[in-house]
Parts: C-alpha cells; sequence; structure tokens
C-alpha cells in the first residue's frame, strides 16, 4: 500500500497555515517565549524561517516515502512524546511523524518550551487533521492514561527514572514499546578554512548557543586550531553580533580555561564559549573540541566516540570510504546542521518507521 | 626550604592558615603548572602570612590525568595511579618520597585504631590488579606495621568464614575488616558467615556496585545486616590517589578531616566561591601532606559540611549543565 497523499496533504496545509506571517497565535506564542526569556528571537525566528523552508507538502511525500511505511494507519493507538528540549520547538518532528502515521498524539511539553507547540496542535486540530492530540507540560495530567509507545530523549542512567515516573502514573510501563534517542552532538569533519565551510561551521558550532544533538561539539580539520584561531574567531563574533548567545555559562568554565592554560592545552577562550585542542568527548556546554588530523583521525574519533553522536557534517555530505556502511549515525552536509531536512533521523532513527514497524507488528496498520 | 616546610606541614603548633599559606608558596615557586593556573587568576606573587587562603584557587582533579603535577626535580620515588578500566584515563600522582605518605597514613589511622592492638584484614578486588594503587600501598603498610603478622589482604571471591577470627580472638586483638564498598557487598552475596560482634569495618568507598549505584546510608546498613554488626562499629574512609591524606569517618557518615587537611564546600557553577556549612557543592580539599604536587585541589566528589568542619560524601557531582537534550529528560519527568 502507498501513502494517502491526502492525508498528508492535509498535514501539509495545516502545516504552511500555522506557519503564515499573519498566525497571531504563533506570533503570540512567539513573543511570550522571548518575554519569558525562554528562547533568543534570533534563534526562534531561525528555526521558524527553516520549517517554512522545508514543510512543504512535497517533503512531506518525500519523508513518508523516505520510511516506506504504508500511511495514515487507521489506529486507535496513542504515542506519548516527551519533549526535552533546549533549542525551540524541538518536539515538532515528532509531533508530525506522529500525526502523518494517524496515530494519536499526546505531548507532554518541555517546561522550557510551553508555548510554540501548541499553535501547531491548534492549527491541525482546527483543519481537521485526522487523530486526536493532546498535550501538557506536567506529566501528572495524563494520569492513568497508557499509552501504546514512548518517544524520549534520554540517557541509559536516565530510563530507569523515566520508566518509574511514568509507571508511577499509570500512563506506560516497562514493556511499553519505547523509542529512546540518547545522541548528543555531531563531528564536523572540514578540510579547508574557506569562507563557506568557516560560516556553516560557525552556525553549526554556535547555534542555540551549542546545545542540542546536531550541534558540532567536535571538528576534525587538517589544521591545528592555533593556526586558525584568529580567522574562525573572526566568524563567530560576526555571528555573535546577528544572533547573541541566550544562556551564557558560569563561571566554571573559566576555571575550565584557567587548567587549560595550565596544563598547556591549546585553546580559544572566548568569554562565552571555550574551543580546545583536545581529543575528549562532548559533554559539556559551551565547549567545542578540536582536533587535528585526516580521514583516519576521523575514524578513530567516531569509533571511540560513537555513543552519543548524532551525525558527521562534512562540506559536500560524503565521507570517505571507510565510514560509507555507519549506520548508528547520519552522514549530512555542514550547512544542514541547523537547517536538517525533515526526514533527518534523530539517533539513525526514522520515527515514521520505527512507528510503522511498531504498529504493523500489532497489526493494526490498515 | 623543603625539609623545613616539610616539618612545618604536620606541626599543629603553628596554624593552619600559616601552614597552608608556606606551602601555597612553596608550590608556587616551584609548581610550573600550580603557578600558571594561580597567575590566570591574577595571583602572580607569592601570598603574605595575615592572607586569608580561602581566596587560593583550588586546581580541578583532573590535572593528574593530564599532566605530572610536581613540585620537586628529578624522578619521583613512587607513582600512584588511579585504577580504571584500559579505555579510562587514570590520573598519576608523583611522589618525590614516600616517607611522608607513610607518616601521614600511620599519623591518622593509629589516632582512631591503635597500632599495637590492631590487625587488619583486607579485601580488595577492583584494585589488586593494580599495581600501582595507593590504596593497596598502604593496606600493605598498614600489614607491615602489625608485628604479630595477622593482617592480610584476604583471599578474593571466598566468602569469610567464622574460624578465620578465632585465632584473631585469641590473640585478643581488634579486628578491622577494610574493604571496597562493592567487594565488602559480594561478601555478603557469597554467603559469608556473621562476624563476631568485635569486629570493625572500614570501607574505602566505590558505591556503585556492579547492580545499581546506592547511598552510604544505604551500604552501612546492607554491611550492618549482612555482617550482623551494629552500625557503629562501621567506619569509613576516604582517600584517593590524588590525595596522601585520608580522612576517617567513625561510626557515621561524617568524616572528620586530619588535623593537616582543610575541607572547603565549593559551588560547582563558580568554584571560586566557598559554600556555607548545609549547601551541596563540590569537594574541595586543601592536604598540606600533598606538599611535593599539589595541595589546593577540587575534586569531582559531591559533598556537604557542617558547622565543625566535618563534611559527607554524597557521591559524584553530576553536572545538570551537560549538551544534549537528553540529560533534561529527568527534569521533565519530576
Amino acid at each position: 500500500m502507498i501513502a494517502d497523499t491526502t492525508h498528508i496533504k492535509k498535514v501539509a496545509d495545516a502545516v504552511q497555515s500555522w506557519l503564515q506571517p499573519d498566525n497571531n497565535s504563533l506570533k503570540q506564542a512567539i513573543d511570550r517565549t522571548v518575554d519569558e526569556k525562554l528562547f533568543s528571537f534570533h534563534d526562534i525566528k531561525h528555526q521558524i524561517l527553516h520549517l517554512k523552508n522545508s514543510l512543504t507538502e512535497e517533503n512531506l511525500k518525500k519523508w513518508v516515502e523516505h520510511s516506506g511505511a504504508p500511511l495514515p494507519f487507521s489506529s486507535d493507538k496513542t504515542v506519548l512524546c516527551l519533549h526535552a528540549g533546549n533549542l525551540p520547538l524541538v518536539g515538532l518532528q515528532d509531533l508530525l511523524a506522529v500525526t502523518l502515521t494517524g496515530l494519536n498524539y499526546r505531548g507532554k511539553l518541555s517546561r522550557k518550551d510551553p508555548w510554540l507547540l501548541p499553535t501547531l496542535i491548534q492549527t491541525l486540530d482546527e483543519q481537521g487533521v485526522p487523530g486526536e492530540r493532546n498535550y501538557s507540560t506536567k506529566l501528572q495530567d495524563f494520569r492513568d492514561q497508557q499509552s501504546d509507545a514512548v518517544i524520549f530523549a534520554g540517557s541509559e542512567e536516565s530510563v530507569t527514572e523515566v520508566i518509574h515516573s511514568l509507571q508511577n502514573y499509570g500512563i506506560a510501563d516497562e514493556n511499553t514499546p519505547r523509542l529512546m534517542r540518547t545522541a548528543h552532538y555531531s563531528i564536523a569533519y572540514i578540510t579547508d578554512h574557506s569562507e563557506r565551510t568557516m560560516k556553516d561551521l560557525t552556525e553549526a558550532v554556535f547555534r542555540y548557543g551549542g546545545t542540542g544533538c546536531r550541534s558540532v561539539g567536535i571538528v576534525v580539520a587538517p589544521f591545528s586550531l592555533n593556526s586558525q584561531k584568529c580567522h574562525f574567531t573572526d566568524y563567530v563574533e560576526s555571528f555573535w553580533l546577528k544572533n547573541p548567545q541566550h544562556n551564557n555559562p558560569e563561571n566554571d568554565l573559566f576555571y575550565r580555561y584557567a587548567t587549560n592554560k595550565a596544563v598547556g592545552i591549546e585553546q580559544a577562550w572566548l568569554d562565552n564559549f571555550l574551543i580546545e585542542e583536545t581529543d575528549k568527548r562532548p559533554e559539556d556546554r559551551f565547549i567545542l573540541h578540536w582536533i587535528k588530523g585526516d580521514e583516519k583521525t576521523l575514524l578513530d574519533i567516531v569509533n571511540k566516540y560513537s555513543n552519543g553522536l548524532q551525525s558527521v557534517y562534512t562540506s559536500s555530505g560524503i565521507l570517505p570510504q571507510s565510514l560509507f556502511d555507519r549506520t548508528e549515525f547520519e552522514i549530512d552536509e555542514l550547512w544542514k546542521a541547523q537547517k536538517p531536512d525533515i526526514w533527518w533521523k534523530p539517533d539513525g532513527v526514522d520515527t515514521i518507521e520505527w512507528l510503522s514497524k511498531r504498529f504493523n507488528s500489532f497489526g493494526k496498520a490498515s | 626550604m623543603s625539609s623545613n616546610i616539610e616539618h612545618k606541614i604536620l606541626d599543629s603548633s603553628v596554624s593552619f592558615n600559616s601552614r597552608a599559606l608556606s606551602v601555597f608558596n612553596f608550590q608556587r615557586t616551584n609548581n610550573p603548572i600550580y603557578r600558571t593556573f594561580c597567575e590566570v587568576f591574577g595571583i602572580k606573587e607569592n601570598l603574605h602570612s595575615e592572607q586569608d587562603i580561602s581566596h587560593i584557587p583550588l586546581i580541578p582533579i583532573r590535572v593528574f590525568k593530564e599532566r605530572a603535577i610536581k613540585s620537586f626535580q628529578g624522578a619521583p620515588d613512587v607513582i600512584f595511579q588511579s585504577s580504571g578500566t584500559s579505555n579510562m584515563e587514570r590520573s598519576e600522582h608523583h611522589l618525590k618520597s614516600a616517607d611522608l605518605y607513610r607518616t601521614v597514613i600511620e599519623k591518622e589511622f593509629y589516632r582512631y585504631f591503635p597500632k599495637d592492638k590492631t590487625t587488619v584484614l583486607c579485601y580488595t578486588p577492583g584494585y589488586a590488579e593494580n599495581s600501582h594503587s595507593s590504596l593497596i600501598w598502604m593496606l600493605n603498610h598498614l600489614i607491615e606495621q602489625d608485628p604479630t603478622g595477622l593482617s592480610r589482604f584476604l583471599p578474593l571471591g571466598k566468602p569469610l568464614k567464622k574460624d578465620l577470627f578465632l585465632e584473631l580472638d585469641n590473640e585478643h586483638r581488634n579486628v578491622i575488616l577494610f574493604g571496597a564498598a562493592f567487594g565488602l557487598m559480594d561478601l555478603i552475596d557469597l554467603h559469608s558467615d556473621s562476624l563476631p560482634e568485635t569486629v570493625q569495618i572500614i570501607e574505602t568507598g566505590g558505591m556503585k556496585t556492579h547492580r545499581r549505584a546506592i547511598t552510604k546510608s544505604e551500604l552501612r546498613g546492607s554491611l550492618s545486616d549482612g555482617f550482623k554488626i551494629p552500625l557503629k562499629q562501621i567506619h569509613s574512609e576516604y582517600g584517593m590517589c590524588e590525595l596522601l591524606s585520608q580522612s576517617y569517618a567513625i561510626g557515621g557518615e561524617w568524616f572528620q578531616p586530619p588535623e593537616w587537611v582543610k575541607i572547603i564546600i565549593r559551588d560547582p557553577k563558580n568554584p571560586e566561591r566557598s559554600c556555607p556549612p548545609g549547601e551541596e557543592g563540590k569537594i574541595g580539599i586543601i592536604d598540606l601532606a600533598n606538599l611535593y604536587s599539589c595541595s589546593f585541589i577540587l575534586t569531582d566528589d559531591r559533598g556537604v559540611m557542617n558547622e565543625n568542619g566535618m563534611f559527607k560524601v554524597l557521591g559524584r557531582w553530576n553536572d545538570n549543565d551537560l549538551r544534549g537534550c537528553n540529560f533534561l529528560v529527568e527534569q521533565e519527568v519530576e
């Protein structure tokens, strides 16, 4: 069975309607988000403009085709999406995936992003897009409403606590199918320091204050940080002039700078960000690790830090032969780091495909 | 200079502040890494005797993984290495001389457990494979100090049986079972016999068992139940490769640092700020016995102090400011 294009068109129309400049609900949600200092206006604007360009009917069709799923299901199943985000509209892809599959959406919205996504949900409802949708920023509002699947970003360590909370509220149990994402950083492999590359790299690293799994935490380059420090920081300063960093680090980052200096680690101190020439797993915010090396170095780094890796970016979106057959992370063009296709795969898993397989196995797909 | 200061650091007739300032000036002069670290914070000269030591910057403990932290020239007498898997970065502690380490081990341990009456039975899986372990070195030293020859390492993977303690009982020895926390739990799982009521336990931390992380309080309860001895006979030791001094918590969870050690809880977001008693933070330590490496250390352990300068260890500090959405989910489901 092939995808129902009427359903996709309905979703696409609703999304485009939501993105219209005269959508007062969205405008108010943006204002409120900015007023409450949840995200910067520049970051929201970046996200909205990108969605405007990418959420076309054609692209939604492509996504459904990519996933190979027969859609929509005529199903009464409900998917709980736990959105824990540190960038605006982080749960949007999951909302659309659930909606395109025809399943019911139950969204535990991020407390950090409570205003933006509801305006899209409202539009989907108003335009009669099939599927039930409800949402809240409080998990307890879903008490005793059993879900048929759960999607969330977490770590292996957090699973027990998350499942425990869901069990306590009677929302899900340990047997409920779950799609958990653990990726929290990406790698950029650059081979030149042209204006295009440096601008793309700056956007990939510094957009949203460097947070989010698509943001670059490691750069592998054939030249040292020291040789490009001034050149690169010029681009960063220019970026910050247009996109002031919304959240700034605490004094512990300065402590890290002092420690690096003491032990002789090459670094660039940018007041609100630290670039250091170290081979370490990216865990902390506001830090970019720069590693001098070639394709072999990249391969070593990918193998060493594959746990938590979302994407590897290059200027061309093509990787050396040795990395071609990897499926646990995505390979993408550097400029797309913060402008992903709607079908990008968090943790290498297509959400529509996952939902399709999951619910097909229950014999619920139409 | 160095031999003078070596005598001074353990001299309790001199104020701690004065000794710490002497050590700071010694290390600022002789340790280029620590000197550079201090310079970033604007300290470019020696401090004077009346200055407050609370402004001395504490260097993050990870420097022991990055470089050899030495305040002396020449080859070290001993190098200690932290335990860990082959993929982990390990800390190294270069000792100019093991004599100072011997002195502080004995001074603090025998303060609580008299030298002429104490026998130590050691159970240290996980450390035994590390030939550079400072803990194993310390236990070996304590074993050597027991003239009866009864102190020893226990065989790994075998339950404790009552007859082990019969001979010790006949000799009227105070028996200490000294072990890694998870190892002691394993002994219980191996169906060890109940311990004689006079035996005391010292656990050295490492609360993350093969099964799950447990709190100090849970650990103490489990050891008490499992070995059938009262809680007041279960003690804890706080020490690590990067520190030459040990602190002991006797019969409870509050550690008393040695007289030559000062604990300062620091705000993890702003490590220049000291936390008042009761506020949790990262455990900072001024250990004067670290004379020939660095005495001013900021650990990655979570802790809290009380009004009397005693402290509790609450596990590792988990940074909430990590990148990625996946570290936020726990806050969202609270």
